[in-house]
C-alpha cells in the first residue's frame, strides 16, 4: 500500500501566450525522494511555484496529507510543511548562519531575541546532519556548498515534511556533492519526504526512488526509477514531434570563416576548438551554465582568455577586443534581449543605427535624414511590425525587439552573427520568422553560430551541433546525426 | 465622414504637438507662467533690467548645470561642482594677483584644473568603480579645503582689469556671460544630438548594457561626461569670479544641487537616457526667475531655502510621475 503525501490533481497553469502546466496528476510517496525531470521550460519551476505558495492562480488541486492544499504565500506553504531550496539561495548574507536558519521565525524569551537558545538548537541541527559548521559564521563567508546546508536547515526549522530542492548539485563541486547526498540521506532516515529537480542523470540514478517526467507543461509518466534505463528516461524527457516548425533550408557551405583552436579561461572553459563555415548554421548546446555564453564573449574579445588561438578568415585575431571584433564583421545577438540587447527607451531607429553610426554620419555630425533613411530600410527588409521608426522599442513584442537586434548588425554588415538564445520568451509564431531570418543570412553568405537551449531547435536549424559540458567541448554531431538523446546523453 | 475625421485628426496632432511642447520644454512654460504672476505681483518685476539681472544670475549656474545634465543623462551625478566652481575661482585669482600671472594663462590653468577634478571623479566611478555619490562627495571636500587652503579663507578681491569683461562686460545689452552660457548650450545642444559621442552618452544612460553590447566604450564615455562636467565646472568658476571680481570661498556654494535642480526641472531624466541639454538652461533661469520674485515680493529668505525644496520635490515628482505612467 501506498503511503501518499502529496497528490496532485489536474494542475493547469496559463500564463499569457503560454500553457506552462497542462492538466498535470501525479502522486509523491511519503518518505521517498521523488525526481522531477525534463528539459528547460517543461514546467517544473513552474510546478515549484505552485508548491512553494508563489503561484496561486492555477486550476485543479493539490491534496496535501489529505487535506487541500490552499497556501497562498511562501510562508503558508511552510507552514503546511513544504519548503523549497531555490537554485538560487535566498539567504541573508550579512547574517550569521544562526540568524539565518532562524529567520522570519526567531525564537523569543520574555519578548526579547533568544540568541543563546537559538544557537543551541542551531548547533544541534547541524550536529544532526553531521555538518561542521559554525553558528556565529556570517553566511557571506560560507562555500556555497555549506550555504545550502544552512538553506536547508533553514527549512527544516519550518517543520518540513517536503523539502523541494531545486537543481541543488548545479554549483556543487563533486566532493561536496557528497556532503549534499549525506544529508539528504539523513533527512529521508527522519522522513521527509523530497522533490528533487536535476538535470544529471547519474545523480536521478543514484540517489532517486521515483521520477516524474514532464515535457512542454504535460506529464509524461511516473514511474519508479528500477523500471526505467537512462535512455528511456531521457526520450521520455525529449520526444515529440518536430514537424515543419523549423523551416530549414540546406545550403551549400563555402570556406571556414571562423577557426576556434584551443581557447582556454581557468575555470571557465578550456581547450574549446570548432570551425564555422561560410553558410552554416553552427549550433551550440548545453546546459544553462556549461559555458556556452562565455567562450562566445572570448570569442567577440569581451573577456580575456589564457591561451588558445582564434582564425577569421585564415588569419589570427590578435590582440582582441570588443570593438575590433566587431570591425571585423562578427555580430553578437545577446542573452537578455531586453537589457543587454536594446535601449528600451529608444527608438527603433536609434536603436538600429547604434551599432554602425559611420553609415549616418556625414561630414562629422549624424544626419537625421540618413539616420531614417537606413533605418526604414531594415525595419522593411525585416519585416519588422511596428507603428515607425520613432516608437520606443519597449512596446514593440519579444519577437519585433529580436528582429530590432538583428538589423543592428545586418546594418554593420557583420559576416558572423552569434545568437544567443535567439528565441527565449518569443511565441511560436515569431520564432519561425526568425528562423526564416537565420535561413536568409546563411543564403546571404553570412554564418551563424546559435546558442540554445531548446533540443528542437538546435537539431531543427543546425547544419552541425557542437555540445558544451562543464566547460569542455563534449562532443560535436553534424546535421544527419543529430537526436535529441544523443545531444542529451553529451550534456549530462 | 472623411473630412470630420481630417479635422479630427488635426486637432488631435496639434493638442498631440502641444502636449509634446509642453513636455519637452515644461521649464520653458513654467518660466513664462511665473514670470507673468510676478509681472502683476510686483511693479518691480517686469523690466528689462530685472531680466538681465536674471540672465545674468542665471549664467553662473547655467553653465554647471550643462554638467550635470550631461551626467544625469548618463545616469550619474556630481556633488563636486560647486566647490571645482570655487577652487578654479580661487586658482585663477591667485595665480593673477599673487603670482602675477597673465590672465590668459590664469584662466587655462583653471580650466586644466577643473578638467582634471572632473576626470579624478570620472575615474574613480567608471573604472574604480566607486559609487559617484561617494567619488564625488570626496573630491568635493577635496576642492572645499584646498579652496581654504589657497584663500585662506579671505576673498581675493580687485582682479585685473583684462578679465573683467567676462563676468561684467556688455555687449550691446546683453551681458557676455550669458552670451556664453547660450553659445555653450548650443555647442552641448548640437554635441549631443549631432555627433557619435553625445548619442552614445544617452545609450549608456537608456541602457548600459545594451549600449556596452553594441561596442560602446561604455567607460570612456561615463569618464568623459565627468571629465566634460568638471571642464565646464571650471568655465563657470572663472565667469563667476570675474563677475563678483572676488574669489571667495563661498563662491559656487550649492551649485551643484541647484544645477540637479535646474536639470530636473528642465526634463532631463533621473533614471537617465532621456532630456534636452537646453532643457537645463531654462530650469536654471526658473530657478533665478523664482527666487527673484520672491525677493522683489518681499518674501523671508529662510523660507525662500524652504521654497526651493518644494521646487525640487515637485520636479521630480513631476518626473517620476511621467515614467511610472508609461509602465
Amino acid at each position: 500500500m501506498k503511503d501518499v503525501i502529496l497528490e496532485l490533481k489536474h494542475i493547469t497553469q496559463e500564463f499569457p501566450g503560454v500553457k506552462a502546466l497542462d492538466d498535470v496528476s501525479f502522486e509523491i510517496e511519503r518518505g521517498k525522494i521523488h525526481a522531477l525531470v525534463g528539459e528547460n521550460g517543461a514546467g517544473k519551476s513552474t510546478l515549484i511555484k505552485v508548491l512553494a505558495g508563489i503561484n496561486v492562480h492555477y486550476q485543479g488541486e493539490v491534496i496535501f496529507e489529505g487535506k487541500k492544499f490552499s497556501a497562498k504565500t511562501p510562508s503558508d506553504a511552510q507552514k503546511y510543511g513544504i519548503s523549497v531550496v531555490h537554485q538560487e539561495l535566498k539567504l541573508s548574507e550579512t547574517l550569521t548562519v544562526a540568524e539565518n536558519i532562524f529567520l522570519g521565525n526567531l525564537k523569543m524569551k520574555r519578548g526579547l531575541v533568544d540568541w543563546s537558545g537559538m544557537k543551541k538548537e542551531a548547533r544541534e541541527m547541524l550536529d544532526n546532519l553531521g555538518v561542521d559548521l559554525d553558528v556565529d559564521e556570517l553566511v557571506e563567508h560560507l562555500s556555497v556548498a555549506k550555504k545550502q546546508v544552512v538553506e536547508i536547515c533553514k527549512a527544516m526549522n519550518h517543520n518540513c515534511k517536503v523539502l523541494v530542492m531545486d537543481e541543488p548539485s548545479a554549483v556543487l563541486t563533486d566532493k561536496e556533492l557528497d556532503i549534499l547526498f549525506h544529508i539528504i540521506d539523513q533527512l529521508v532516515a527522519k522522513g521527509v519526504t523530497i522533490i528533487y529537480i536535476s538535470h544529471k542523470m547519474d545523480e536521478i540514478f543514484k540517489l532517486c526512488h521515483n521520477a516524474t517526467v514532464l515535457r512542454d507543461g504535460k506529464h509524461i509518466k511516473t514511474m519508479p526509477m528500477k523500471d526505467v534505463t537512462r535512455q528511456q528516461l531521457i526520450s521520455l524527457m525529449v520526444g515529440r514531434d518536430m514537424g515543419m516548425e523549423y523551416p530549414k533550408e540546406i545550403i551549400e557551405l563555402g570556406e571556414n570563416i571562423l577557426e576556434v583552436q584551443h581557447l582556454t579561461r581557468p575555470g571557465v572553459f578550456e581547450d574549446i576548438s570548432f570551425t564555422l563555415r561560410r553558410g552554416e548554421v553552427l549550433g551550440v548546446s548545453g546546459l544553462v551554465g556549461a559555458g556556452r555564453t562565455e567562450i562566445m564573449q572570448a570569442i567577440l574579445g569581451i573577456d580575456k582568455v589564457s591561451g588558445g588561438t582564434i582564425l577569421y578568415k585564415g588569419k589570427p585575431m590578435a590582440n582582441r577586443n570588443f570593438k575590433q571584433a566587431i570591425q571585423n564583421g562578427i555580430g553578437l545577438v545577446p542573452e537578455d534581449r531586453k537589457l543587454q540587447g536594446l535601449v528600451q527607451i529608444f527608438s527603433v531607429g536609434e536603436n538600429i543605427c547604434m551599432v554602425n553610426r559611420e553609415c549616418t554620419i556625414k561630414g562629422g555630425i549624424i544626419s537625421h535624414k540618413l539616420t531614417t533613411e537606413k533605418a526604414k530600410e531594415y525595419v522593411a527588409k525585416l519585416n519588422v511590425a511596428t507603428p515607425g521608426i520613432d516608437t520606443e522599442v519597449q512596446y514593440l513584442s519579444g519577437g519585433n525587439q529580436q528582429k530590432v537586434v538583428i538589423a543592428k548588425w545586418l546594418l554593420q554588415d557583420s559576416e558572423v552573427f552569434i545568437l544567443d538564445e535567439p528565441t527565449r520568451g518569443i511565441d511560436v509564431g515569431a520564432k519561425s520568422e526568425i528562423y526564416r531570418l537565420i535561413n536568409r543570412l546563411v543564403k546571404d553568405g553570412k554564418s551563424v553560430i546559435m546558442i540554445s537551449s531548446e533540443l528542437p531547435e538546435i537539431i531543427g536549424m543546425s547544419d552541425r551541433v557542437i555540445v558544451i559540458h562543464e566547460g569542455r567541448l563534449a562532443g560535436e554531431l553534424n546535421r544527419d546525426e543529430l537526436s535529441q538523446e544523443k545531444i542529451m546523453s553529451l550534456c549530462v | 465622414m472623411g473630412s470630420k475625421s481630417t479635422a479630427i485628426h488635426k486637432n488631435k496632432s496639434f493638442l498631440d504637438m502641444m502636449a509634446k511642447f509642453s513636455k519637452d520644454y515644461m521649464s520653458l512654460v513654467a518660466i513664462l507662467l511665473i514670470g507673468i504672476v510676478f509681472s502683476f505681483a510686483s511693479p518691480y518685476f517686469f523690466s528689462s533690467s530685472n531680466f538681465a539681472n536674471i540672465l545674468l544670475q542665471s549664467s553662473t549656474v547655467g553653465i554647471v548645470a550643462i554638467g550635470q545634465a550631461l551626467l544625469m543623462v548618463t545616469g550619474q551625478v556630481d556633488l563636486s561642482l560647486g566647490y571645482n566652481v570655487c577652487l578654479t575661482g580661487c586658482i585663477f585669482a591667485y595665480t593673477m594677483k599673487f603670482l602675477s600671472w597673465n590672465p590668459y594663462l590664469a584662466i587655462i590653468v583653471a580650466l586644466a584644473i577643473g578638467f582634471v577634478i572632473g576626470s579624478a571623479n570620472g575615474f574613480l566611478v567608471a573604472y574604480c568603480k566607486l559609487p559617484a555619490f561617494i567619488a564625488t562627495l570626496g573630491l568635493q571636500n577635496i576642492c572645499k579645503g584646498l579652496s581654504k587652503i589657497i584663500t585662506n579663507a579671505t576673498p581675493i578681491a580687485n582682479l585685473p582689469d583684462e578679465v573683467a569683461f567676462l563676468g561684467r562686460g556688455y555687449v550691446g545689452a546683453i551681458p557676455v556671460c550669458v552670451i556664453i552660457m547660450v553659445l555653450l548650450y548650443i555647442l552641448f545642444s548640437f554635441i549631443m544630438r549631432k555627433t557619435r559621442f553625445g548619442r552614445n552618452i544617452y545609450a549608456v544612460g537608456g541602457g548600459r548594457e545594451a549600449a556596452f553590447y553594441s561596442g560602446i566604450n561604455t567607460k570612456m564615455m561615463i569618464f568623459l561626461s565627468f571629465a566634460i562636467a568638471g571642464l565646464l565646472a571650471a568655465v563657470s568658476g572663472v565667469v563667476l569670479t570675474s563677475r563678483l571680481n572676488s574669489a571667495a570661498i563661498t563662491n559656487g556654494n550649492l551649485y551643484e544641487f541647484d544645477a540637479y535642480i535646474s536639470a530636473a526641472i528642465g526634463g532631463i531624466s533621473l533614471t537617465g537616457g532621456k532630456g534636452k541639454i537646453v532643457g537645463a538652461m531654462f530650469g536654471s533661469i526658473f530657478l533665478i526667475t523664482f527666487f527673484n520674485g520672491m525677493t522683489m515680493l518681499n518674501v523671508d529668505p529662510f523660507w525662500q531655502d524652504v521654497l526651493k525644496g518644494v521646487v525640487l520635490i515637485i520636479a521630480i515628482g513631476l518626473d517620476v510621475f511621467r515614467n511610472r505612467r508609461r509602465h
